[in-house]
């Protein structure tokens, strides 16, 4: 039987998605149940039976399974990770509690900071000492380190973190210190700081290598059973885990850098998003999606994701840069906001309505859902304007209550003396521009002309905001793609097998020692190819990119800088410094001339070739009347207009409509405002324009 | 008249569009000091000069001077009216400014239909501004580089292409200077056409309607928190190192209903040192200390300063007169929330924090190098916060300051140094019911195999962070050498090869009596080696 169909498994906080693609595109199927906890292989195994026999498809027909999980998020967030100890360089256990100094929040006198994963009486101080040029200084003392790894046998450490200063310039030190750890310690689970963040800068390194340890045996016992459970349900196909950089990767280097599978699940989102605009000749993407608690957005330029190496995962204020464990793992750009169906609205401190990010979730969840929440939100008030219908929500899943929600919003209005419909109204348009701004700012931070950019939109909430926002930011092309409800799980489908080490070699050009950083890259390159070969992709089918990231020396910022592949020379050094003035003109319109110039971090991507996946989702009916005219409020002062709602599995190509109007399905609403018209295009997208 | 909603939706977006000024500064900036440190503010200000909104990057120094300086000095010389597209003003005057000269603040009219709108400002510190370097060794403001009286940088688009000359002959990196000067130029324009984009969307002539609701609306709610305070009067006084002779900074805060009076009387007289700080920038730290203190949820603008009145006696080290020397004025203004915090704590003592180190220590390394080349490096280090009556104070967090620290790694390899550790120093936090946090230690010398200078500047070396309601003193700082010797702790010296400096920094005060601490929190820092079982046995009476 040939092994035509391809699974993607996403594993989210509250529900599981499963989508079976057909490799020729001509059939998809999809799945959706409750995580199970507390472990969530029950529900992929369960869901898998429930679809493969559904859709009759035999298991030995699944050519390879990708999965996703919030698995590794969640643990770092609640702190169910291994007891985990410190091995650092004498002199520097507390660089991980140390950090950068500084306060996210410059008006906070009550501020906390990220507690440190492993507390200061499991971080020891192991003598031996590397220099900045990766010369030894002091060598490492191996009596003292049994010592100390004895001293861990007694204290029950389930896994150990070792980083030792300017390891990534030379990672002798600790690969004996692995050695010896090893033996003294065969059960424990170890990191090094070269093999996990090879990157300069030991509290970000030390911080990473610390949460891979503190997740590495939770990881390993999961997909351990993971794997098991899929072969006793007949699937024998490989399985590629999904990474935080939107590539997939082996079980096996999986479970040695199981921090890599970090949100997972956005960069399924964003890899969707290029997927859609690519399918409509888009490359300038903004990915948006917006559920019940948070919205989610991605920009992606010329079809490249954009991958970068310093993140934050386990906030300490969810929203607020700086409070997190910082992590240098290559993760997608990614901004988040509170701003959900669930945000609630209330009055700030000037007596003016705010919008999050407090959310009511999806528990007890909106006033209209009438499963207890009694505040005001965003859902009810789409409710209140006539974007919702209350009886098709979720497919008719939830019933809402449009009495609940007015009462709900009752306070709020008399408080600024409103009508309540105008109220509501407001509730939209704050929470429209809160989510406009966000995206406005990221762009600007980057230096993008966000207007010129595509708009694909997603998550329950993201087609009803979509042209609002859109508006917000000067867009004039939307895509609300099929499939929307599973979204991230469907880019996983899209992912190429990818896998990429980042090493930092600080060197100004004109003093780049050529023998040192080939050697550097082609160690980079044999692992990473062996990586993606254990994935099963050919070597003829497998592409090496460089990438660097530079600076003017005495710059805080580098500049990503991609490159060719290929054992370098100093004609190549040359023209390395041609490509990044090019890259530094476009990105800040001048050069600092006379300024030497250096290089910093050395990035090797190994990928497979991008899978092929045709328009996967079936046409509609053709049946293009509307099923219904319902009244909508558009504007904060004029009445309701009548507005024809159409449903999304009825249309087919060549429909086309000018809005107002609202297309329904079980995964979304989608509101095509005044002054914008809808069509179905293809792939069976939804697209909306301006004007 | 604007309803709630829709001032609200207009408010975020003008917050936004000040956001994207700072986003193209920061973006088209040269210089690690605004980019990576982000040594600047970004606001946007009425037709009067008032400021409206702020970005949110930024410290203190120059967000609160920057918007005083708008309003009573450049904007009363300069009427909006008498201004035409295409102008930009310049100024660097720390009298009227924010406090030394290095502070470039540059501010543009915005034209909407015809007549002038608004104003976009930015404050950035330039790496250079000719004259002395930086530090607190010049005797009057004359010998610290270039001053820039108010005037036109741009007259209707045109550069003002002498000043561009003036500026390019007398600092020591021209094309870097002039580089961040276009930056903020850029900033501004991006953020006139956003705010043009604003208008037209929402049908506005202008913002001063905006401008005046939201200034009523933040003055009322800073009225109301003050309100909330019983009146009358709190006062303290700290002693702080200074340069050679140990300074008072002291203060009376005076609550009469809605508003709020400080008076710095019997502060010690200026210094013939340039650690001077002019009234404009203990204005900045003081309402910054306020709004952290009393409404750390009400936006910081020109309303909410309105009901705070700040005074200090003239010739005062917190309100020197000309030409006094004022290059280093933060290393003192810095300390200006101490005083405030400590006497606030007199009458709302759970929504303050005891005194810290406060001073970041500001570390400055030059010599030559193994090839001959000249290097010269410069970090900052932060000591240990002070306890709040509910939690322990933060380790090794800069306060007041929001400047960041470098790590080890990035100092070794820009620097001919060799770091023997850096960890948080045992028992330096202040005991008490909530303990003080720590100080860190820091032991680095130089691999040259040359002599190099050490410039410090480091304060509470004499005099402890006190602490609060029963809480001791956090330790003091230490400068010293592997051979025993102290440095002054505010000059240089020539450090020796094979010599080791050793820089133990303050650790901040505790809040509440040590007797009342949970036994179990002691054992826990025992366990953690933050607190010695000595110092637990000494300070809590809990033998091991």
């Amino acid at each position: 039987m040939p092994a035509t169909i391809i699974l993607a498994v996403d594993i989210g906080g509250t529900f599981t998605d499963i989508v079976a693609l057909d490799k020729q595109g001509a059939r998809i199927a999809v799945e959706k149940l409750l995580t199970s906890y507390p472990d969530p292989s029950a529900a992929v195994i369960q869901g898998l039976r429930r679809l493969l026999l559904r859709e009759e498809i035999p298991p030995e027909s699944v050519r390879y399974v990708v999965h996703g999980t919030t698995l590794i998020t969640n643990t770092l967030i609640e702190r169910t990770g291994a007891k985990t100890a410190l091995l650092a360089t004498a002199g520097f256990r507390d660089a991980i509690e140390i950090g950068n100094e500084g306060r996210y929040d410059m008006y906070d006198l009550a501020l906390q900071k990220p507690q440190p994963l492993a507390p200061r009486h499991l971080r020891f101080d192991v003598p031996e000492r590397m220099l900045a040029d990766e010369r030894v200084y002091k060598p490492l003392d191996e009596e003292a380190l049994r010592d100390i790894c004895r001293r861990l046998r007694g204290l029950e450490i389930e896994a150990v973190g070792i980083c030792f200063l300017h390891a990534y310039t030379n990672p002798t030190h600790e690969l004996l210190a692995l050695q010896i750890a090893r033996e003294e310690l065969p059960a424990a689970a170890l990191s090094a700081s070269h093999q996990v963040a090879p990157g300069m800068r030991e509290y970000p390194r030390a911080s990473t290598t610390i949460a891979n340890a503190y997740v590495q045996p939770i990881a390993e016992q999961y997909l351990a059973r993971l794997e098991r459970d899929l072969q006793a349900a007949g699937i024998a196909a490989p399985l590629n885990i999904m990474l935080s950089s939107g590539g997939t990767t082996t079980v096996a280097a999986a479970r040695s850098f199981p921090i890599r599978l970090v949100e997972s699940g956005p960069a399924g989102g964003a890899l969707a998003g290029v997927f859609w605009g690519g399918l409509l000749g888009q490359r300038d993407v903004l990915a948006f999606d917006m559920g019940g608690t948070t919205a989610k957005a991605a920009l992606t330029r010329k079809g490249e994701l954009a991958i970068s190496n310093q993140s934050e995962v386990a906030h300490v204020h969810r929203f607020k840069r700086g409070s997190g464990l910082p992590l240098m793992v290559p993760m997608i750009e990614l901004i988040e906001i509170g701003a959900g169906g669930g945000s609630i609205a209330k009055l700030n401190a000037l007596g003016l309505p705010t919008v999050g990010p407090q959310s009511a979730g999806s528990s007890p969840g909106p006033a209209a859902y009438q499963l207890g929440g009694k505040q005001p939100t965003v859902t009810d008030a789409d409710l209140l304007l006539g974007y919702l219908n209350p009886d098709y929500f979720a497919g008719g899943a939830i019933q809402l209550d449009a009495d609940a929600a007015r009462t709900a919003y009752a306070d709020l209005a008399s408080a600024l003396d409103l009508p309540l419909e105008r109220m509501a109204w407001g509730v939209h348009k704050l929470v429209n521009e809160n989510m406009a701004a966000a995206a406005r700012v990221h762009a600007a931070e980057r230096g993008l002309e966000i207007r010129r950019y595509c708009m694909v939109a997603t998550g329950g909430a993201g087609p009803v905001h979509a042209c609002g926002v859109a508006n917000g930011l000067g867009i004039e092309r939307i895509i609300i793609p099929p499939l929307a409800g599973v979204g991230s799980a469907f880019g996983f489908l899209t992912a190429p097998i990818a896998f990429d080490f980042t090493r930092s070699y600080v060197k100004r050009l004109s003093d780049i020692d050529l023998d040192a950083l080939n050697a550097i890259l082609q160690e980079l390159q044999r692992h990473g190819t062996q990586i993606v070969q254990a994935a099963g992709v050919a070597s003829a089918d497998i592409r090496v990119q460089l990438a660097i990231d530079m600076r003017y020396v005495g710059q805080g910022y580098e500049v990503r800088v991609p490159f060719p592949m290929e054992t370098l020379t100093r004609a190549h050094i040359s023209s390395l410094q041609a490509v990044f003035e090019s890259e530094y003109r476009a990105f800040y319109g001048q050069l600092a001339d006379g300024v030497p110039i250096e290089a910093v971090n050395w990035r090797v991507l190994i990928r497979g070739p991008q899978p092929r996946i045709k328009s996967p989702a079936p046409p509609g009916s053709g049946q293009h009347e509307p099923v219904a005219v319902r009244p909508v409020r558009f504007f904060a002062d004029a009445p309701p207009v009548p507005t024809p709602v159409y449903r999304r599995e009825q249309l087919a190509g060549g429909w086309m409509a000018q809005g107002p109007l609202i297309i329904e399905e079980a995964a979304s609403t989608t509101v095509a405002l005044p002054g914008w018209s809808a069509q179905l295009a293809a792939g069976n997208c939804l697209l909306l324009r301006r004007g | 008249m604007l309803d709630p909603i829709t001032l609200e939706v207009i408010w975020r977006r003008l917050i936004s569009v000040v956001d994207e000024q700072a986003a193209a500064l920061i973006h088209s900036s040269f210089t690690t000091v605004v980019r990576e440190a982000g040594d600047l503010s970004a606001g946007v200000f009425d037709r009067s000069g008032n400021m409206v909104a702020q970005s949110v990057t930024g410290t203190p120094g120059h967000i609160n001077t920057m918007a005083n300086c708008v309003r009573k000095f450049i904007v009363p010389q300069h009427p909006i009216d008498t201004l035409q597209p295409g102008d930009t003003l310049i100024t660097n005057d720390p009298w009227e400014a924010s406090g030394h000269l290095f502070d470039l603040t540059i501010v543009s009219p915005v034209f909407y239909q015809g007549r002038g709108v608004a104003f976009f400002a930015s404050t950035c510190h330039a790496v250079d501004i000719g004259g002395a370097t930086m530090g607190g060794d010049a005797r009057s403001v004359h010998e610290e580089g270039l001053a820039i009286p108010l005037m036109k940088l741009f007259k209707a688009g045109q550069a003002n292409q002498e000043l561009f000359d003036i500026i390019r002959a007398n600092v020591r990196v021209p094309d870097q200077v002039i580089g961040d000067i276009y930056a903020q130029q850029v900033g501004n324009q991006v953020g006139a056409r956003k705010l043009i984009e604003m208008l037209d969307e929402y049908n506005l002539p202008d913002i001063e309607e905006v401008s005046a609701s939201i200034l009523r609306r933040t003055e009322a709610a800073v009225r109301a928190a003050i309100r909330d305070l019983p009146d009358g009067s709190c006062r303290d006084a700290i002693q702080i190192d200074g340069f050679d002779t140990p300074l008072t900074i002291a203060c009376e805060i005076t609550v009469a209903g809605d508003e709020l009076r400080v008076d710095y009387a019997g502060s010690s007289p200026q210094v013939d040192r340039g650690i001077n700080v002019v009234l404009n920038y203990t204005h900045a730290y003081t309402t910054y200390t306020l709004m952290a203190a009393l409404a750390s949820d009400i936006p910081n603008n020109e309303g909410a300063f309105r009901p705070i009145q700040v005074a200090a006696p003239a010739g005062s080290i917190l309100n020197c007169r000309r030409p006094a020397p004022v290059s280093a004025r933060h290393l003192i203004g810095h300390f200006v929330s101490q005083p405030l915090l400590t006497a606030l704590a007199q009458i709302i003592p759970q929504r303050v924090i005891a005194n810290g180190s406060a001073g970041l220590w500001n570390t400055m390394i030059d010599g030559v190098n193994a090839d001959g080349e000249e290097f010269a490096y410069i970090f900052f280090s932060a000591g240990g916060m002070g306890a709040a009556h509910d939690r322990d104070g933060l380790s090794a967090t800069a306060f007041p300051s929001g400047i960041m620290g470098v790590p080890v790694e990035a100092i070794e390899t820009a620097a001919p140094l060799l770091m023997h550790r850096r960890e948080l120093r045992i028992d330096s936090g202040g005991a008490g019911q909530f303990r003080g946090g720590l100080g860190q230690v820091m032991e680095l010398e130089i691999i040259t195999g040359a002599p190099a200078t050490h410039s410090c500047m480091y304060d509470r070396t004499k005099r402890p962070a006190l602490g609060l309601q029963g809480g001791r003193a956090g330790s003091p700082g230490k400068v010293s050498l592997s051979d025993g010797t102290q440095p002054h702790p505010k000059s240089h010296y020539s450090l020796q090869p094979g010599q080791r400096v050793i820089l133990e920094l303050p650790g901040g005060g505790g809040f509440g009596d040590p007797a009342q601490r949970d036994p179990q929190r002691v054992w826990d820092d025992v366990r953690a080696g933050y607190v010695s079982s000595e110092a637990a046995a000494r300070d809590y009476g809990l033998a091991p």
